[in-house]
């Protein structure tokens, strides 16, 4: 059961977390396509394997940050048993409240010239 | 391409039992899924073409479900522990009464089990304990109980080397210590063969440890104990030197603070070389013969066997070796027969070993059964309580809970219920640990007793296990009930219509509750009944109003002639002490570990010293003895004051010895030949007491003049007009006055002294334990029987109410009801006494002559626990009949 919770008490998300709802803010997906968005997302710096990910799938849905989607594509087009995810608003906000929380750190840290060296 | 389709299968199937590792739910959730991921990423990784990316698949797979897992199963479980203290919070108290019983019943378990781990499962704090076995005679029809092994017997086996990597002989003994001029005090030391130490891997905690090198020297090593309460552990005392039993031995060392001796029952404070016992022993009974004669059975043996080697090798080498023995030394070996069992079996003390394990069995059956009933109790509260609950658990099933989690989480509840009812068994086991060592330093024994019965891992983890599997078993019922129940009744009656099935099921557990109560019960009273036979058999000697006092005169270094005066002087001057109408001295008491045996022969035959064919036990006493024991000789006559030290030597012979050295004949008059070759002459016969055990068959004894056999040690007995220890002050003064130098101890009173020793203490003990059982498992059972009235009652208000209204009369609803308990405990008393009959058959050797089928055992039980249950069931049977009709309508 879904319980609406106040924002914050879901932050900091973990970086695995943060990426599987990233991974659905444009759209609903199943699991390998979540999977395959963020390891191409990161340049395969995180891959999830299927036991991380549906861990993560079992706690957003209990926390209803993400729900199971009705809709189906085109059976012809797809695997009917595979179950689609769809961000809730809920998630969204949590999703951007942890990317504000992010930036505020990079802020922070480019004003006392902490950066990267990019190659 | 297509793949082949059997590869493809393959790695399915790999990946669907390495599924299995979730949790049920999680796999019923998201396992298809999973499996269709990891097929992709497989395709995924086969279309990168390298073994490589494939194999990585698999690592990451499998150590991502190795990871996950756990995790899930963790999260499940704390989800319903959650949720079962919730539940459990709900109703406190049914919480408290379920912990409580739990707790109660799974305490008899620990508290045996704190018991039996003390003695048999704690192994000695040497090297490789596990090596070790313990060595003893058997098969010497004089001493029924395993027994020691002479210093010759104990070399010649040490010689199989092949199964021992040694052998050690070992000795516990009273011993009057002298730490430094401020008087002697009365201790065990441990006489123990040279190479002990180095063969058990002792380490010295100050000093050093005597060695082969040490033999025959007077040296000591102190026990770390005595040396820290004795000395505040200072290590300056290597090198000093302290008196045994009056003379010098020099302190060389002192053992680390592990060891504490090796036999498990008194706390011992020196060791010192065997080879060293002539200086020790040298004014009592003891010849240089000692480390010669096979006769003298009296050193305990560990073996420690060669790595490698079983125990049945080591059997089989010593009976080899035993045959040998017995053809070349018939006189001393031949029917001998050897008991190795490991050293942990040999415990309390070899002696006792075997006799502690029946002991221990039966009380860890009886244990067993409190816990049955303890397991049949919560079952039942339980499955009351999973009824009550029918409409939360329809709810649930009904929301899509699957069966087999609301399964799980009625047994994570009893689970839960179980571990405190563990933690509270723990803690109650704990207060009868200490309370058993209270009592056990409350018997008056001249030297300290060290049981430590100290609560540790062994006994929380036998705790917790047993807490869980009663636990289990005490859950299946509800789980069952849960698991059958069909959603749809449930929701409409709550659950709080009794199926005819479970109320069999509710029945038939009380039922075997009181059945259980019942066996526990009897047994209890029969050993109650046992206890008082043995308190009434005649021992053959008097026993009331008699104070015992023992005297040591080897410390005071008396030659004979100065022992006899002493021995006389006492008597006259205690008889003299207003509210004394006797005294006499006897070299040891009956039931005493002083006893001895001696060899004799009929005078004509050729006596076997050491050997076994004429062997008796043997005392030496004042004249006043037969009067003041109550002995009177049944053929010639006591000793008198003629049978003086340069008189003719004398003895009296019991009926048993009488009867083995001349069956069917007239025993007066006749001569014996002793063991050290002098004749004497029978001049009475006296009739056969009890000696050593109370269940003992008759045993020879031979009472001799304590003038003309006067030993170093001495009990006075003192026959008083009125209590004895009104007196005790007194004799002790006039002792003292006579030489302040000998020192007295273990005075006490004779009843005392055999209710707290060998002669009635097991007794004691066995019925104060059965005791127990019985009480806790009728007062358990009547909690049972209690609740499952009271719950009846409870559902059956509304109708009681309906009856009421419509005129019943109150007296026929409380017949009603406890005609129906009635119903639960006469059944249950029936089976009970049958099953209590099979076991007191099989315990009836145990049992001193009581009948296992006592009629006023059984007969008492059952009206006992008729009383009991009429009063369980009449409670709730009267909260019925007194019911307002209009409340108990309201009740629903």
């Amino acid at each position: 059961m879904a319980v609406r919770r106040s924002i914050d008490h879901f932050l900091p998300l973990s970086a695995p977390m943060l990426h599987t709802l990233l991974a659905l803010a444009d759209g609903e997906k199943h699991g390998y396509a979540i999977i395959k968005e963020i390891a191409r997302r990161t340049d395969d710096d995180v891959r999830l394997s299927a036991g991380t990910l549906y861990t993560l799938v079992k706690r957003a849905l209990a926390d209803g940050l993400i729900v199971e989607s009705a809709d189906r594509p085109d059976p012809a087009l797809d695997d009917e048993r595979r179950r689609y995810y769809r961000l809730t608003a809920l998630g969204r906000s949590v999703a951007q409240a942890d990317v504000a929380r992010l930036e505020a750190i990079v802020e922070m840290a480019h004003a006392k010239k902490l950066r990267p060296r990019r190659a | 391409m297509a793949e082949a389709p059997n590869r493809h299968s393959a790695g399915s199937r790999i990946f669907r039992s390495l599924l299995r590792l979730l949790p049920f739910d999680f796999r019923v959730e998201h396992g298809r899924e999973m499996e269709q991921v990891f097929r992709a990423q497989r395709q995924g990784a086969r279309d990168d073409g390298t073994v490589r990316a494939v194999a990585r698949l698999w690592l990451d797979t499998v150590r991502d479900l190795i990871t996950t897992a756990p995790r899930q199963h963790a999260a499940i479980l704390r989800q319903d522990i959650t949720y079962a203290l919730r539940a459990l919070r709900r109703t406190p108290g049914f919480t408290a009464a379920a912990v409580l019983a739990l707790a109660i019943g799974i305490s008899g378990t620990a508290s045996i089990f704190t018991i039996i781990n003390a003695f048999l499962f704690r192994p000695l704090p040497v090297e490789r304990p596990q090596e070790l076995v313990s060595i003893a005679t058997l098969g010497d029809h004089h001493v029924e109980i395993p027994h020691g092994v002479s210093f010759r017997d104990l070399q010649d086996y040490a010689a199989l080397e092949d199964v021992f990597a040694g052998l050690l002989g070992y000795q516990p003994d009273g011993a009057w210590l002298d730490p430094g001029g401020d008087g002697a005090e009365r201790t065990i030391v441990e006489a123990l063969t040279d190479n002990g130490f180095t063969l058990l891997g002792v380490r010295p905690a100050a000093g050093r440890l005597f060695t082969p090198a040490d033999a025959r020297t007077p040296v000591v090593v102190l026990s770390h104990d005595y040396w820290r309460t004795r000395f505040g552990g200072d290590a300056s005392i290597v090198g000093r030197t302290v008196r045994l039993n009056g003379e010098v031995f020099t302190v060389i060392g002192v053992t680390d603070e592990r060891f504490a001796g090796l036999q498990s029952l008194m706390r011992v404070s020196a060791f010192l070389p065997v080879s060293a016992i002539e200086f020790f022993r040298k004014d009592r009974s003891f010849g240089p013969d000692w480390f010669e004669n096979r006769g003298y059975h009296e050193l305990n043996i560990i073996g420690r066997l060669r790595p490698g080697v079983a125990i049945e090798q080591a059997r089989a080498a010593l009976a080899t070796k035993v045959r040998v023995l017995a053809e070349q030394y018939p006189a001393t070996n031949k029917n001998t027969r050897l008991l190795v069992v490991p050293e942990t079996s040999a415990r309390p003390l070899p002696q006792n070993g075997p006799m502690f394990h029946v002991a221990a069995a039966v009380l860890a059956l009886l244990a067993g059964l409190l816990l049955c009933i303890t397991s049949a109790n919560i079952a039942n509260m339980l499955l009351a309580r999973a009824a009550s609950r029918g409409r939360e658990i329809g709810l649930r099933a009904a929301l899509g809970a699957r069966r087999g989690r609301i399964v799980r989480q009625l047994f994570t509840e009893s689970v839960v219920l179980a571990s405190f009812g563990s933690a509270g068994a723990v803690l109650l086991a704990m207060l009868a640990a200490s309370a058993m060592e209270r009592g056990l330093a409350s018997l008056t024994f001249d030297v300290p007793l060290r049981v430590d019965f100290g609560v540790d891992w062994r006994v929380v983890g036998a705790t917790v296990a047993v807490a869980l599997a009663a636990g289990v078993i005490a859950g299946l019922a509800p789980a069952l009930y849960a698991w059958r129940a069909d959603v749809n009744s449930l929701l409409k009656t709550g659950g709080q219509r009794e199926g005819s099935e479970r109320g069999r099921l509710r029945s038939l557990l009380v039922l075997s509750q009181i059945a259980t109560s019942i066996v526990l019960l009897v047994v209890g009273g029969l050993f109650v009944k046992t206890l008082d036979r043995a308190r009434n058999t005649d021992l053959g000697f008097r026993s009331d109003r008699v104070l015992t006092a023992r005297v040591d005169l080897s410390v005071a270094a008396y030659d004979d002639t100065r022992r006899r005066a002493f021995y006389r002087e006492t008597i006259e001057r205690v008889t003299n002490i207003t509210g004394v109408r006797m005294a006499a001295w006897i070299s040891a008491l009956p039931f005493g570990y002083e006893q001895g045996v001696t060899a004799l022969a009929p005078e004509g035959e050729a006596p076997s010293v050491g050997g076994q064919d004429h062997l008796s036990w043997s005392v030496s006493v004042t004249p006043e003895y037969f009067a003041l024991a109550n002995l009177v000789p049944g053929a010639g006559r006591p000793f008198d004051a003629g049978d003086a030290a340069d008189a003719p030597l004398v003895v009296i012979v019991n009926e048993a010895l009488a009867g083995r050295l001349w069956p069917g004949q007239r025993a007066l008059g006749r001569r014996i030949r002793l063991n050290n070759g002098s004749l004497v002459e029978v001049v009475g016969v006296v009739k056969t007491g009890r000696y050593v055990f109370l269940w003992e068959a008759p045993r020879a004894m031979l009472f001799r003049p304590l003038a003309q056999d006067t030993p170093a040690s001495a009990t006075l007995e003192v026959w008083t007009a009125h209590s004895p220890m009104d007196v005790a002050g007194e004799v002790r003064t006039t002792l003292r006055a006579i030489d302040p130098m000998v020192p007295v101890y273990r005075m006490n009173s004779m009843a005392n002294y055999l209710e707290q020793g060998q002669a009635f203490l097991l007794f004691r003990i066995a019925a104060l334990l059965t005791g127990i059982f019985g009480s806790l498992g009728l007062l358990l059972a009547s909690i049972g029987l209690y609740g499952v009235v009271a719950y009846d009652v409870s559902l059956r208000t509304r109708e009681i109410g309906v009856r009421l209204a419509l005129g019943a009369l109150r007296a026929d609803i409380l017949r009603e009801v406890m005609e129906r308990s009635a119903r639960l405990a006469i059944p249950g008393a029936v089976v009970g006494i049958a099953l209590a009959a099979t076991l007191a058959w099989g315990l009836r050797t145990l049992l001193m002559g009581v009948s296992p089928f006592d009629p006023a055992t059984y007969g008492f039980t059952a009206l006992v626990l008729l009383l009991v249950s009429l009063l369980a069931s009449f409670v709730p049977a009267r909260h019925a009949a007194t019911a307002s009709p209009l409340d108990a309508l309201r009740a629903e």
